[in-house]
């Protein structure tokens, strides 16, 4: 597709550093497709769970200035029929699919890693890190160090696919939960999630505009963030990050690439600039290796990174 | 950005049983065929087509069929709601000889269609069916916009018995028309597209839809991916002739397939 763009992630090609996260669009092997033939080099399913799950009652979404506040809630259609939707898109395509799984003890995600060692994804990520459903499960698993290592290191035991574990923004110190991750044996990290949670409220009926009050916050306004715990992170650990939050434009993704990124996730500006989005930030990228003197992303990756 | 409005019930209009339209004085600058998201902040957050819009008003058409729409039925006017949008896509609006088809409670938003075509200089046939005449709706309204207009239910209470895609495909027997547009259930248009062989057509669909915005992938359509709240909910023949899931399978609320 693009000669300039190709990258590796754990030692497998792709096409484009850019990956659609879990969450978006991942319901169907035709919403993963069309991401793909937009010009995503990785594709993440759901957060997939045991069960099926109906997410939320609506209102789901909460639009503002900077962002937008969502309480999904996990809709899923489970990991047996949402893992029918990965192979299916599989069969269409090389491109590599990260399974990203859901669930709130060892037991389950074991049951969950079992499963997908017998589907055709190529990675698995745990998402630990879920800000929606904290009235369900409590505080994210992400915000504890020995939850993260213990969960990671059975995972990693019987894990047929490389293993990425999805962090929390909003903990107090993120590297010592990164590092937790690695001593366990994590092959790579992905942050970060939504943050906050945050709360909209309409004025005039005096309610929270999101069914379930608090959503997590995504877009533009928590590109900072994002930059700011990757470049934090990326000092600290020795395995590769995946990096997301904000990524709207071309810019966005070279400076989360410099803060320490190899992968770079782009989801609500999929709603801000059309599913077209994979392709612009795809070219803006070239224009912005074309403009500063680099041959190709892999020279931006080679760089001296920015260290603490 | 698809500001959230926040706005009064202006008039509430019984249509048919368990059926009312609920008009708001609001510019939400609308074309036919596209719809809102609509909340109480009661629980849920629901699709509706929007039945009429003008530069001061619009008007959404609503079965009781639920939780939600049974606490919408107790609302009165003045009272507010809250919607986002309009969103998605719209009728191409033709000036030629165009044929509407619609089927039950899907019908509304062809009527906001029709207004637009005869504006435009189109000649305008409507065939509208319902399972019985309670189900009926906008017989007055269309005839009033005076359309060629035509009814029928399956329980044959008005004489006819049959459905929407019965009375087309007499229509077009008839006439050559140069447009022909359905919204209704999707049963209905998977029947009605094989009468319509070298005919353009737009198919209005109905999915469960929960962000609306296009990232959540909830109402995407296999297998070509379409969001049918981005690129639908009106999609043109080209793209209804891909869709290996039409008239096949839908997906819950968790993303399962359920089969029709």
């Amino acid at each position: 597709m693009h000669k300039r763009l190709k990258t590796k992630f754990l030692g497998v090609e792709l096409e484009s550093p850019l990956v659609l996260p879990a969450g978006v669009m991942g319901m169907s092997f035709s919403g993963m497709d069309i991401a793909r033939i937009n010009g995503a080099g990785i594709i993440t399913s759901k957060s997939l769970t045991l069960q099926p799950r109906t997410g939320h009652k609506g209102p789901v979404i909460a639009e503002f200035e900077g962002g937008i506040l969502n309480c999904m809630g996990l809709c899923n259609p489970g990991i047996s029929n949402g893992l029918l939707e990965v192979n299916e898109f599989k069969k269409r395509s090389r491109t590599p699919v990260i399974v990203s799984v859901f669930a709130t003890n060892t037991e389950d995600f074991l049951m969950l890693a079992k499963e997908v060692n017998n589907s055709r994804g190529d990675f698995l990520e745990l998402n630990l890190s879920c800000p929606n459903v904290f009235d369900e499960f409590g505080i994210p698993l992400a915000a504890s160090k020995d939850e993260v290592f213990k969960i990671v290191k059975a995972v990693k035991e019987s894990s047929r696919l490389p293993v990425i574990a999805k962090l929390s923004p909003n903990v107090y110190n993120i590297v010592e939960i990164a590092l937790a991750a690695q001593k366990a044996g994590a092959d790579a990290l992905c942050l970060i999630n939504t943050v906050g949670p945050g709360m909209a409220i309409d004025a005039k009926m005096v309610k929270p505009v999101l069914f379930n009050k608090f959503g997590g916050l995504s877009g533009p306004c928590i590109k900072p963030i994002a930059l700011k715990l990757i470049y934090q992170t990326h000092s600290a650990v020795d395995i590769p990050i995946l990096g997301m939050g904000g990524v709207t434009y071309g810019i966005d993704a070279v400076e989360m690439l410099m803060a320490g990124a190899t992968t770079i996730g782009v989801g609500t500006a999929v709603y801000y600039r059309g599913i077209e989005v994979f392709e612009k930030i795809n070219n803006e990228i070239i224009e912005f290796l074309d403009e500063n003197g680099y041959e190709t992303v892999e020279d931006i990756l080679k760089l001296e990174k920015l260290k603490l | 950005m698809n500001k959230r409005s926040t706005i009064k019930i202006a008039r509430i209009i019984d249509e048919a049983e368990d059926i009312k339209s609920f008009v708001f004085a609001h510019d939400l600058t609308a074309k036919p065929g596209q719809f809102i998201m609509l909340t109480d902040f009661e629980g849920g957050e629901k699709p509706f087509s929007i039945a009429d819009c003008t530069s001061n008003e619009f008007m959404i058409t609503v079965k009781r069929i639920g939780e939600f729409t049974t606490r919408l039925f107790q609302k009165q006017v003045g009272d507010y709601v809250s919607v986002r949008g309009p969103f998605g896509s719209s009728f191409f609006v033709s000036d030629g000889n165009v044929l509407l088809v619609g089927g039950g409670y899907g019908t509304p938003p062809l009527y906001f269609l029709a207004k637009e075509l005869l504006q435009n200089g189109a000649k305008v046939t409507v065939v509208n069916g319902a399972k019985s005449k309670e189900d009926l709706v906008f017989c007055n309204k269309f005839r009033e916009l005076g359309v060629e207009y035509q009814n029928i239910t399956q329980l044959g209470c008005l004489g006819r018995e049959g459905t929407s895609v019965d009375l087309a495909e007499k229509a077009m027997e008839k006439q050559k028309f140069d447009h022909v547009y359905a919204a209704g259930p999707e049963m209905m248009m998977k029947a009605l597209q094989p009468l319509l062989k070298d005919l353009e057509y737009e198919f209005l669909f109905e999915r469960y839809m929960k962000c609306a915005i296009g990232i959540c992938g909830n109402c995407t359509i296999d297998p070509i991916g379409i969001r049918l709240c981005v690129e639908g909910p009106v999609l043109p023949k080209k793209l209804v002739e891909q869709l290996t899931e039409f008239g096949k399978y839908h997906r819950d609320a968790t993303g399962k397939r359920i089969e029709f």
